[in-house]
C-alpha cells in the first residue's frame, strides 16, 4: 500500500475552496498526469491518469465512487482500477485554518488516526522528510482554511511491494501539486490548465 | 564541425562524450595520469545506456572465476571469442581487445572501487558446443549505495524499466530466472528501492560515476548535447557544447572521447544502416548517431559488422507505457518460456524462440521469390497454461491484457484469423509442436537446446525449461516489431588505441571513439551478454592511457 497526504492552508474562507473543490471539472485537469475524467453520476467518474513509476510511466484508468460527501469538511471516495488490479480511497478535507489538522475527518476513530499518523512518520522516515505542510509565506489568521489531500492506492500482483515503493514519491509530489495548485488557483496567482506528467 | 571559438568556456586536457561506462573509464584513467578531465552527457542523468542496461560485464579467464571454482584458460577465451566474430572481426583489434580487457577490468576495482561478483554458473551463450566455451565468466556488481553519491544520486539512472530494480545477477538466476519473476521476493526490493540500493547497470554506473565525479571531482554536466567537434589544421581541439540554451565551448588540449553510444533513436540511420523496415529502441531516447555525424564531418571512416547476429531484439509496446517522454519498448523473452512460440504469417515456426541468436537471422531471412523478409512480422503466441504461470512484460498472471496489444481467441484458428495469420497451416504448426512439446522435445529447431536459454528465460521446474504444449484455450497472440537494445551494426572505425580512423587510412589526431560508437570490428560478428560492456571499458582504459601518455 502506498500512501501519501499532504496540507496547505489560505486565507480564504472554507466556503470559497469548498465551492471550487466541490465541482471535480474545475480542479481535475490540476491533477499532475491528468488525460480525462468523465462524470458517470452524482457520485461515480471515470479517469485516466498517466502514472509515474520513476522509472516509467503508465497511463492508468480507473473508477472513482464518493462514500461521503459531508460538505463544507470531507469528501471521501474510493478507487479501483480499469485497466490495472488496483484500489485505493482518498479524501479532501478543509477546515478552519486554526483548526487540528484532523478535524474535518470527524468520523474516523481514534486507531484509524492514529494509523495515519504512524504511516506519515514512516513516510518520512523512507524519503527523509516529514509531511510537508506549505504555510511559508502565508498568515491564515481569522477565516482561512486549511485544504488537505490523502491517498492511498493498493496495487495488486506479486510485484505489488515494489510497485507501491516505486509510486511513492511520485504520490507526494502530486499531492502537493494538486493543492498548491488549487490554491494558488483560487488566491489568483494562476489558471487552471492541462497539466501533462 | 565548429570553427575555433574567441574564448573557451572551459579548457581541460580530455573530453568525454558521454557519461557511459566507455566515457567515465576513459576519464577515470585519464584523470588518474594526471589530466585534467571534463564529461559532457547529453540526456538529463548520467550513466548512458551502460546505467540502464543489464550491467553484466563478460570477464572471462578472470581473477574471480577461481572464488566459484571454474578454470579458465587464455586460448579457450580467444578460441571463443574466434568463434563469436565468424571471421568478421579485425584480428588486431581482438588482439589488442584479449590482451587488455583483464587489466581494465581490474583497475576499476582496485583504483575506482567497483566491486565486482562472479555470476556463478551462468554458461556462455553457446556453451558447450563452441569451441572454448565456459560457465561463469560473467561479473556482476554488488549492491551500489545510491547515497552515496551526494548531488549526482538524483542526475543518475536509478534503475531500468526493464527489469525489477535492486535485483542483483546472482538473485536473478538464484530465483529461477525470468521464468519465475512472479515468484521473486519483492518485498525484499521494496526494502532496497527505499533506500536506493541499486544494482545491475545502474549499480554498476554507480560505482564508476561515485569514482569520476565525487572521489575524483572530476567536472560533468548533464544535459549537455555536444553539437560538433572544433578542429584546427585537421586535429581535433575541443567541442562546442550546448549548455543552458548557449553555446558551450569546450577547449580539450589532448584529445576527444566519443562515447555516445550508437543510433538507435536516430530513424534514418537506422533505417539506413540497419535494414528494417521499421526500428524501436529499448534505450532512453538519447541516441542519435551523434558520433557518426561529427566525426563525418572529420572525413572518419564508418565500419560495420553484419547485422544478423547483433543484440536486436523483437518486442513491444504495452499501450499507455512510456520513458523519458517516449514509448517504452520491451525486449520479448515471453517464448523463452514454456506453452510459447512464434509464427510468421504464414503460420509456421521459424527458428529456436529461447536463443535470440538463431531468432534474429531467421527474422532477417529473405525470400528471394517474394521479395521479401517472410519472417516479419513475427507473432508471438501462448495459450492458458503461460497465461497462468508467466507474465508479459509487467502484466503478471490474473492482470487484463490491453486488447491492443493482446488478441485472444478460443481456438487456434479463431487466433489465426484474427491476427491475419494462415489458419490451416497454424492449426498444423500447433499440432506439430505440441506433440513433441508434451515430451520435452523441440526436433524442428531444438528450442531449450543450450543451458544459458534454460537458465535466463525458462522455468526450470519443467524437463525441457523452454519448451511446453500450447493446449489450453483461450490463445493469445501479439504482433512484435524490431526493438533495438542500442548495440548497433555500423560504428567508427577505430585502431589499437582507440583512435577515430579517416576515411585515408591514418588516424584522426586527437578523436577517440569508444564502446558502442565504435564499430564491434573486435568481436566481429560476435555479440554475447556482457561483450558490449567488457569492450566498453577496456576500449576506455585504452583510450585513457593514450590520451595520458601525450599522444
Amino acid at each position: 500500500m502506498a500512501e501519501t497526504e499532504y496540507s496547505t492552508t489560505t486565507e480564504l474562507p472554507v466556503e470559497t475552496v469548498w465551492a471550487f473543490v466541490s465541482e471535480m471539472d474545475q480542479w481535475a485537469t490540476m491533477l499532475t498526469g491528468y488525460k480525462t475524467h468523465e462524470k458517470q453520476s452524482q457520485t461515480d467518474s471515470l479517469w485516466t491518469l498517466k502514472g509515474d513509476l520513476g522509472i516509467l510511466q503508465r497511463t492508468v484508468q480507473f473508477r472513482v465512487h464518493v462514500t461521503d460527501w459531508s460538505g463544507p469538511a470531507r469528501v471521501a471516495f474510493e478507487l479501483e482500477g480499469v485497466n490495472e488490479v488496483l484500489e485505493g480511497s482518498g479524501e479532501f478535507l478543509l477546515t478552519a485554518a486554526d483548526a487540528p489538522p484532523d478535524a474535518a475527518r470527524s468520523r474516523s476513530g481514534p486507531i484509524v488516526r492514529l494509523m495515519a499518523r504512524i504511516l506519515r512518520f514512516f513516510h518520512g522516515l523512507v524519503h527523509g522528510r516529514v509531511e510537508r505542510e506549505a504555510e511559508a509565506g502565508r498568515n491564515p489568521g481569522a477565516g482561512g482554511s486549511r485544504l488537505s489531500f490523502r491517498l492511498r492506492v493498493d496495487p495488486g500482483g506479486p510485484m505489488a511491494p515494489m510497485v507501491n515503493k516505486l509510486m511513492e514519491p511520485a504520490m507526494l509530489v502530486a499531492a502537493e501539486n494538486l493543492c498548491g495548485r488549487i490554491i494558488a488557483h483560487l488566491e489568483g496567482g494562476s489558471a487552471p490548465g492541462p497539466n501533462q506528467a | 564541425m565548429a570553427a575555433q571559438p574567441d574564448r573557451w568556456d572551459l579548457e581541460v586536457d580530455v573530453v568525454a562524450i558521454g557519461s557511459g561506462l566507455g566515457g567515465i573509464t576513459a576519464a577515470i584513467v585519464a584523470h588518474d595520469r594526471g589530466k585534467r578531465v571534463c564529461v559532457l552527457e547529453k540526456a538529463p542523468r548520467m550513466g548512458g545506456l551502460s546505467g540502464y542496461g543489464g550491467g553484466e560485464v563478460y570477464c572471462p579467464n578472470g581473477r574471480h572465476m577461481a572464488e566459484i571454482g571454474v578454470e579458465d584458460s587464455d586460448e579457450a577465451t580467444r578460441a571463443y571469442f574466434d568463434f563469436l566474430a565468424a571471421g568478421f572481426n579485425h584480428p588486431e583489434l581482438t588482439d589488442k581487445l584479449v590482451a587488455s580487457y583483464r587489466s581494465a577490468i581490474d583497475y576499476l576495482e582496485t583504483e575506482a572501487g567497483v566491486q565486482w561478483v562472479p555470476v556463478k554458473g551462468l554458461p556462455d551463450y553457446y556453451y558447450p558446443d563452441a569451441p572454448g566455451s565456459n560457465t561463469g565468466r560473467y561479473l556482476s556488481v554488488a549492491l551500489f549505495d545510491g547515497n552515496s553519491l551526494g548531488e549526482w544520486q538524483q542526475k543518475s539512472w536509478q534503475a531500468s524499466p526493464h527489469l525489477p530494480p535492486a535485483l542483483t545477477h546472482r538473485e536473478m538466476y538464484d530465483w529461477g530466472g525470468l521464468g519465475n519473476v512472479t515468484q521473486w521476493d519483492y518485498e525484499l526490493l521494496a526494502e532496497r528501492i527505499g533506500n536506493d540500493q541499486r544494482a545491475m547497470g545502474a549499480g554498476m554506473m554507480g560505482y564508476l560515476l561515485k569514482a569520476a565525479l565525487v572521489d575524483r571531482g572530476i567536472t560533468g554536466y548533464t544535459e549537455a548535447p555536444v553539437r560538433e567537434l572544433v578542429a584546427q589544421e585537421g586535429v581535433v581541439i575541443g567541442v562546442r557544447a550546448e549548455r543552458e540554451g548557449r553555446d558551450f565551448f569546450v577547449r580539450a588540449r589532448d584529445g576527444v572521447v566519443l562515447a555516445v553510444g550508437g543510433y538507435d533513436h536516430n530513424p534514418d540511420m537506422a533505417a539506413m544502416f540497419e535494414n528494417m523496415h521499421e526500428w524501436n529502441s529499448s534505450t532512453q531516447p538519447y541516441f542519435h548517431g551523434d558520433h557518426l555525424v561529427m566525426a563525418g564531418e572529420l572525413g572518419a571512416a564508418i565500419a560495420a559488422v553484419p547485422p544478423t547476429n547483433l543484440g536486436m531484439f523483437f518486442g513491444y509496446n504495452i499501450p499507455g507505457e512510456e520513458h523519458e517522454g517516449v514509448p517504452l519498448y520491451r525486449s520479448s523473452w515471453e517464448c523463452g518460456c514454456p506453452h510459447a512460440i512464434w509464427v510468421n504469417r504464414a503460420g509456421k515456426r521459424f527458428c529456436d524462440e529461447s536463443f535470440y541468436k538463431d531468432s534474429q537471422p531467421a527474422l532477417r531471412s529473405w525470400n528471394g521469390h517474394a521479395q521479401a523478409q517472410e519472417n516479419i512480422p513475427p507473432f508471438l503466441i501462448f495459450d492458458q497454461n503461460y497465461r497462468d504461470r508467466y507474465p508479459l512484460g509487467s502484466f503478471t498472471p490474473g492482470m487484463d491484457f490491453p486488447p491492443e496489444l493482446v488478441t485472444q481467441a478460443d481456438t487456434p484458428r479463431e487466433l489465426a484469423e484474427k491476427l491475419g495469420i494462415e489458419a490451416e497451416t497454424f492449426e498444423q504448426t500447433i499440432a506439430h509442436y505440441n506433440e513433441y512439446a508434451a515430451q520435452g522435445k523441440d526436433p524442428d529447431f531444438g528450442s531449450g537446446h543450450y543451458p544459458w536459454t534454460q537458465r535466463l528465460a525458462g522455468d526450470m521446474s519443467f524437463e525441457n525449461p523452454n519448451v511446453g504444449p500450447l493446449d489450453k484455450a483461450p490463445y493469445y497472440g501479439v504482433k512484435l516489431v524490431p526493438v533495438g537494445v542500442g548495440i548497433n551494426s555500423h560504428g567508427l572505425r577505430t585502431d589499437t588505441h582507440a583512435r577515430v580512423m579517416h576515411l585515408r587510412g591514418h588516424p584522426i589526431p586527437g578523436l577517440y571513439a569508444v564502446g558502442n560508437s565504435a564499430a564491434l570490428l573486435d568481436l566481429g560478428g560476435g555479440y554475447q551478454s556482457g561483450t558490449s560492456n567488457m569492450r566498453a571499458i577496456t576500449w576506455g582504459f585504452i583510450a585513457g592511457q593514450h590520451l595520458a601518455a601525450g599522444s
